[in-house]
């Protein structure tokens, strides 16, 4: 993956992620979302997050703060990767019989170069107070009944927000 | 110690008011419903039950997903039976409920309660089960009640279809059974996945079914109580089973005793009265019948009077009891003093006695009598001696009766 795709200033939001409450619908129980959003397993190409009934993988990832998205980084094998990924803001408890219910706020058409690693720049102007990002993946390369995706990223930056650990008790004698 | 949200569906169709599981079908589901939502409950404090009923004007959800148990035993009472139900369009419904669950924490899981037939056709089951499975719904069905052609094949399928990683289950109650609460107690519904805290799950399901199930018996160990946990109540607890099964087994023979007695009182007095027939025969040779001469007649006189013998051996067994109501022993003596008087003239007629020769003659019915009583063995060599001998006098007195006749 070539780093120097990814806008200047922008950051890997993985340790954004509130990981005790991601969601992943349709999932294959043995092969679960952490082998392609946990670091370390991610970069693991025999590591992949595998769909169970059919090709279509529902993804609920809340953020611990609110957030900027400005690319996205998904890869997968050639024929069973992911083709068209919807992406919706903050849109809570979604599933798969109310994903047409609501306008996406991005949709993504993956070549096989972006399955590769290439990252997708997202409409930046509608990433820009998320708290949460469901993805939902429709469809795959090979129009097989298993989607298959080794590696999520997600890179952007975080809304500047007071952060409570850094104030400080202001002391009376200082002053 | 799973966190789930659980919606039960609950059927409510007029197939549910057969009696085949004490006292309804309906009753014993409501019971398992309380017991379920106390387990799931207790297992971990955020889980909560939500319940919905499949049949009636259509699927209703009555309570959903919540933690207050009061919520969900109040609703239960009134459920009207009526209609047929519909588990694909409940299992959906159940399902939407369930995807609104407040803490996104929560595993999702549906319980279904099948008693009546199943009216969906199989592709349509696994539709719906393809479904619950892709939005990761477990699902737990209890076949019971109505058994038609492929109902529990149509369920087996459709949980088929739901399960992955084996979260989902299947309990197959038959009618007849035992009690509907009892199989479930020691299902997998209850027991959880096997995962840890699952022993703890059962015992909390256990001390619930204590409560709401005083029928007794109601828990996957056998006293209600994990013996791992508490060996000696345990233990306390066999040792006192055991002593009240022996007590209970001495009754049972006792009253099993009692009843072949009973049975065998018609016999044993008839018996009673053969020995005095015959006895009263040793001092009336006089007058010698031929057993061949014996009609209907010769045989209704005798019922008559082995049944009047047997009234008679009733009443002095109560004589000899020593009833202290004197009224009532004057009242029995009278009765007993007529009959014996009545008894004279009886058996002055030789018919009877020589009926009774030829009773106690045949050997096999004499043996039937005597198998028949408490604590006597007919194959006992000394009974078999006695047997004989009476046979063999029967043969003589019968060769003094043809001397007789010939003289």
């Amino acid at each position: 993956m070539a780093a120097s795709s990814i806008a200047k200033g922008q950051v890997d939001l993985i340790d954004f992620i509130e990981w005790p409450s991601v969601e992943c619908l349709n999932e294959n129980s043995s092969h679960t979302f952490a082998n392609a959003l946990k670091q370390g397993y991610r970069d693991d190409e025999g590591l992949c997050l595998e769909s169970d009934t059919d090709e279509e993988l529902l993804i609920y990832l809340p953020f611990t703060q609110v957030i900027k998205l400005h690319t996205i980084v998904i890869m997968g094998p050639p024929d069973e990767g992911p083709k068209t990924v919807k992406l919706f803001a903050n849109r809570e408890s979604m599933g798969f019989s109310n994903v047409s219910e609501f306008p996406p706020s991005d949709v993504v058409t993956l070549s096989p170069e972006n399955l590769q690693g290439k990252p997708v720049p997202l409409k930046f102007v509608k990433f820009q107070n998320v708290r949460s990002l469901t993805i939902f993946i429709e469809d795959n390369q090979g129009s097989t009944d298993v989607t298959k995706v080794s590696k999520f990223a997600f890179y952007g930056s975080t809304v500047e927000t007071t952060n409570m650990k850094e104030l400080k008790k202001i002391n009376p004698e200082e002053q | 110690m799973v966190l789930e949200a659980t919606m039960i569906c609950i059927d409510n169709s007029e197939w549910m008011r057969n009696g085949d599981y004490v006292p309804s079908r309906f009753q014993s589901q409501a019971e398992a419903v309380h017991l379920i939502c106390g387990a799931k409950t207790q297992s971990n404090p955020e889980s909560t039950v939500g319940i919905l009923t499949m049949a009636g004007k259509g699927v209703r959800v009555l309570v959903t997903p919540t933690t207050d148990l009061g919520k969900i035993f109040s609703c239960m009472h009134g459920v009207e039976i009526g209609g047929d139900a519909n588990v694909t369009a409940a299992v959906q419904v159940a399902q939407l409920a369930l995807k609104h669950r407040q803490n996104k924490h929560q595993r999702q899981r549906v319980i279904v309660f099948a008693g009546s037939p199943i009216a969906a056709d199989k592709k349509l089951l696994e539709t719906v089960g393809k479904k619950l499975k892709k939005n990761s719904v477990s699902l737990d069905i209890v076949n019971f009640g109505e058994e038609d052609d492929g109902k529990s094949e149509k369920l087996d399928s459709f949980l088929a279809a739901v399960n992955s990683n084996d979260s989902s289950h299947i309990v197959h109650v038959p009618t007849g059974s035992n009690v509907l609460s009892d199989v479930l107690l020691s299902s997998p519904i209850f027991t959880g996945d096997g995962e840890g805290g699952s022993g703890f799950a059962a015992s909390a399901a256990a001390g619930a079914a204590a409560a709401a199930a005083a029928a007794g018996g109601g828990s996957g160990f056998e006293f209600g109580v994990d013996p791992n946990l508490d060996p000696e109540l345990a233990l306390a607890l066999r040792v006192s089973m055991e002593e009240e099964r022996a007590r209970q087994e001495a009754n049972a023979k006792r009253a099993a005793e009692a009843a072949t007695a009973a049975a065998s009182q018609d016999t044993q007095a008839r018996s009673a009265a053969d020995v005095t027939m015959s006895e009263v025969d040793g001092g009336d040779s006089g007058v010698g019948i031929g057993t061949d001469s014996m009609d209907d007649e010769n045989s209704l006189l005798k019922q008559a009077l082995a049944m009047s013998m047997s009234d008679g051996a009733a009443a002095s067994g109560s004589l000899t009891d020593g009833d202290t109501n004197m009224a009532e022993t004057a009242e029995d003596e009278l009765a007993y003093a007529l009959r014996i008087s009545m008894q004279g003239p009886a058996a002055t007629t030789a018919e009877g006695s020589s009926d009774m020769n030829k009773v106690l003659g045949d050997q096999s019915f004499v043996s039937s009598i005597l198998s028949s009583l408490p604590g006597v063995d007919p194959n006992d060599p000394s009974v078999r001696d006695v047997l004989a001998s009476l046979q063999s006098e029967s043969e003589h007195k019968a060769e003094e009766k043809d001397k007789e006749t010939d003289s």
